[in-house]
């Protein structure tokens, strides 16, 4: 092991990805670091997807799949373990006519190859499963294991848990430039540091191509695909109880109705590919067929209140994912997946480190790390709030009033390792202010408090991870 | 004995209150997530005063600093640094206020940069002294608008406004609103039927179309069971949204009278 290296892994991107594998790294005995170029965590793709831990995803013997089935069972663990919302609730996918009908049977003979649990059914069972789709659905599968997270929430707990264990997190810190002595990474170069590492990850999403272009690495394929969606409020969601999606297309997935962990109820996303990683726009014209389309699904939807709508990127690209050594530059490890991300990082960081100790890094397991992160009491969901509260009083003072989120929870979002440095980062960590009245209540509140834990004065508070509230 | 809960001790919650007191001899309970009466008119307003006295006097009971977060089975779940309390009820008033529409309630698309707040947390920042932009872009003319455009006016800011907005500097068409820039708001996009006009700003406060601000989960909608709601969305001013809450109180009063 170099001594002179100020790592021995250096990790480029704080998504899902990255910090999965930094979690997991982080737990053995390896000096690993991150490079973010946002001042947060699960900024773009793993901020904006449908919260899915898929159980099926797509054909059988890729190694995306082969990651989906190793993650699908450990959902409960690694979720109880990270402290983050989960649940199994099982997915119904819906045929609306003879042709779709067909196509869902391609799609079951596939799950069947996958080796995932699936059950036909057939027009009644789809309505008794659940009881919101449509009455014109002619058949459907039935994929019990298929399950909901929320995607914030498991990102920061992965990059909390790293930093605890400590991963040496570095954000705001755009990659501009990779030093190479001959073939291998010497050092990534951002706008304030130099940084030495034996190995290089590269799980910058979107990003990835020019990440590896910059290393002279191979020339990679990777583009924005954005993805818009609408979100329906709470009261419609608490009366859907499965992921509802549509018959898979032959090249994209469709526009689902997914329920949320926060209790609200995903419609989309669509899938248009895009230029500008920074265009996260929604039009009106993409959002109106987000909800005819989820309509079609479940018709209800179309009745139900809508509290926000956004849009999103994924990384599109020539491979679907990308976890393997790049094939010029030896100590530059790809990790990137077009939108399974989520789905498949437990397993991934699993399969990264293997990656990395066959490629020479010595990183036995170290049993003195910590493996559990440190539940935050949460107001809304507590069996017995009076415990609670009865503990610290602060749990008792809601500063969200719409989604429940006490004083308590926004401290602890803002305190300990990788905390939230923003309006969004205490939204991204709490659910504050993503509710029906979308912060008419609570933004002001939550905007001192983040002033407050950053040292920073209200006016230049940051809003989002870029922008501040005032000035 | 028969108790009423009412939810929200603004001016309309507190005039509710104190005519179901007057009007019925059953126990009154008022509740509010503040540790004071008077809601967005605040404590120290002297119809508010004279109200919150009023409603002592007829025996209200204030329950202040406490938030209503359930009802169901004719039971309000009640949150506070103090502890959980379910309070009994045989019906509730809800006078929970109003919110402006937020951006998916007005069709608003485009990007989502920071600097666009609604107008109820524009007040909020202003009064406690945050500065706020050069160039902010006014969206609506409900309640909160000329006020805040007032303010904004007063600390040097060049405000801007869409259609009858009277109190702006500078005035545009009133259409969809698409919002642009990726950090903070670089400007808007209105589209107005077959038009559209470019609008450079640096903030856009939302403050349109007045909805009822609701967050009790069982009393959400208009039909919610066991609920009467005490929000008008455009009676202003605290003497007359008192007079607004006492009036349903009575209706219901009656209705009762007449159902019985």
């Amino acid at each position: 092991m170099s001594p002179r290296s100020d790592y021995d892994v250096l990790i480029i991107g704080g998504g899902v990805l990255g910090t999965a594998v930094a979690e997991r790294l982080a737990r053995t005995e390896t000096r690993v670091g991150l490079v973010e170029a946002e001042n947060d965590v699960a900024e773009h793709a793993s901020k904006g997807n449908a919260g899915v831990a898929v159980s099926y995803y797509g054909a059988p013997g890729t190694l995306e799949t082969q990651l989906i089935n190793t993650s699908a069972p450990l959902w409960e663990e690694v979720c109880a373990r990270l402290d983050v919302p989960y649940r199994r609730i099982g997915g119904v996918m819906v045929a609306l006519d003879a042709a779709e009908a067909e196509r869902l049977e391609h799609t079951h003979q596939e799950v069947l190859a996958c080796g995932v649990a699936v059950q036909a059914l057939d027009a009644r069972q789809v309505l008794a499963r659940e009881p919101l789709v449509t009455p014109h659905a002619v058949a459907g599968l039935l994929l019990p294991d298929e399950g909901i997270v929320d995607p914030m929430r498991l990102t920061a707990a992965y990059a909390r848990l790293a930093a605890t264990n400590g991963c040496d997190f570095r954000f705001a810190e755009r990659v501009v430039g990779i030093e190479r002595d001959s073939d291998e990474v010497l050092a990534v170069i951002t706008p304030t540091s130099r940084l030495t590492a034996r190995f290089i990850v590269n799980a910058a999403g979107v990003g990835a191509a020019g990440i590896s272009r910059i290393a002279g690495g191979e020339p990679l394929v990777s583009r924005p695909r954005k993805g818009q969606y609408a979100v329906v409020d709470r009261a419609f969601g608490q009366r859907l109880s499965s992921i509802v999606f549509c018959t898979h297309l032959p090249d994209t997935k469709g526009t689902n109705v997914v329920p949320t962990t926060h209790g609200s109820v995903l419609l989309g996303p669509t899938a248009q590919d895009i230029e500008d990683p920074d265009d996260r726009a929604t039009d009106a014209e993409t959002i109106e067929s987000v909800v005819d389309r989820a309509a079609r699904l479940v018709p209800e939807v179309r009745d139900a209140y809508i509290m926000k709508t956004f849009a999103a990127n994924r990384p599109a690209g020539d491979e679907q994912h990308r976890l393997r050594f790049d094939t010029k530059v030896p100590n530059l490890l790809h990790c990137t997946d077009r939108s399974a991300g989520v789905s498949i990082s437990p397993a991934a960081a699993d399969y990264t480190l293997g990656l990395l100790r066959e490629a020479g890094l010595d990183a036995p397991d170290r049993p003195s790390a910590q493996r559990v992160l440190p539940p935050v009491p949460r107001l809304r969901t507590s069996e017995h709030p009076e415990r609670l509260i009865a503990e610290n009083p602060s749990s008792g003072m809601v500063v969200c009033a719409c989604e429940q989120v006490s004083s308590a929870e926004i401290e602890a979002a803002l305190t300990g390792p990788v905390p939230a440095t923003s309006v969004e980062g205490v939204r991204k960590r709490t659910g504050a202010g993503y509710g029906r009245c979308q912060g008419s209540l609570c933004l002001a509140g939550i905007s001192f408090m983040t002033a407050m834990n950053t040292g920073t004065d209200p006016a230049t508070v940051m809003h989002t991870t870029r922008g501040t509230v005032g000035s | 004995m028969t108790t009423y809960l009412v939810v929200g001790a603004g001016p309309s919650g507190l005039g509710c209150a104190v005519a179901l007191a007057q009007g019925t001899g059953a126990r009154v309970v008022l509740i509010d997530r503040i540790p004071v009466t008077g809601g967005e008119t605040g404590w120290d307003e002297p119809h508010v005063r004279q109200l919150t006295a009023r409603a002592e006097a007829a025996g209200v009971a204030l329950r202040l600093g406490a938030l209503a977060v359930r009802w169901q089975d004719r039971r309000l779940l009640l949150i506070s640094p103090m502890g959980v309390e379910r309070l009994p009820g045989d019906h509730l008033f809800y006078a929970g206020g109003r919110r402006p529409a937020t951006q998916a309630d007005l069709g608003i698309t485009g990007q989502r940069p920071a600097g666009v707040l609604p107008a109820t947390v524009v007040e909020h920042l202003l009064t406690s002294g945050v500065a706020l932009w050069q160039r902010p872009l006014i969206i609506g003319n409900d309640i909160w608008a000329a006020p805040l455009a007032a303010e904004l006016r007063h600390r040097g800011s060049t405000v801007l406004g869409l259609g009858d907005a009277d109190w702006a500097d500078e005035r545009f068409p009133d259409g969809r609103v698409e919002v642009l820039g990726t950090h903070r708001v670089e400007g808007v996009r209105v589209h107005t039927g077959a038009d559209t006009v470019g609008i450079t700003c640096d903030g856009i406060v939302l403050a349109a179309d007045a909805r009822p601000n609701r967050n009790v989960d069982g009393a959400l909608f208009d039909d919610a069971d066991g609920v009467t709601f005490v929000q008008s969305l455009t009676v202003v001013g605290a003497v007359e949204r008192a007079a607004d809450g006492a009036a349903v109180a009575r209706a219901w009063i009656h209705s009762q009278g007449e159902s019985a």
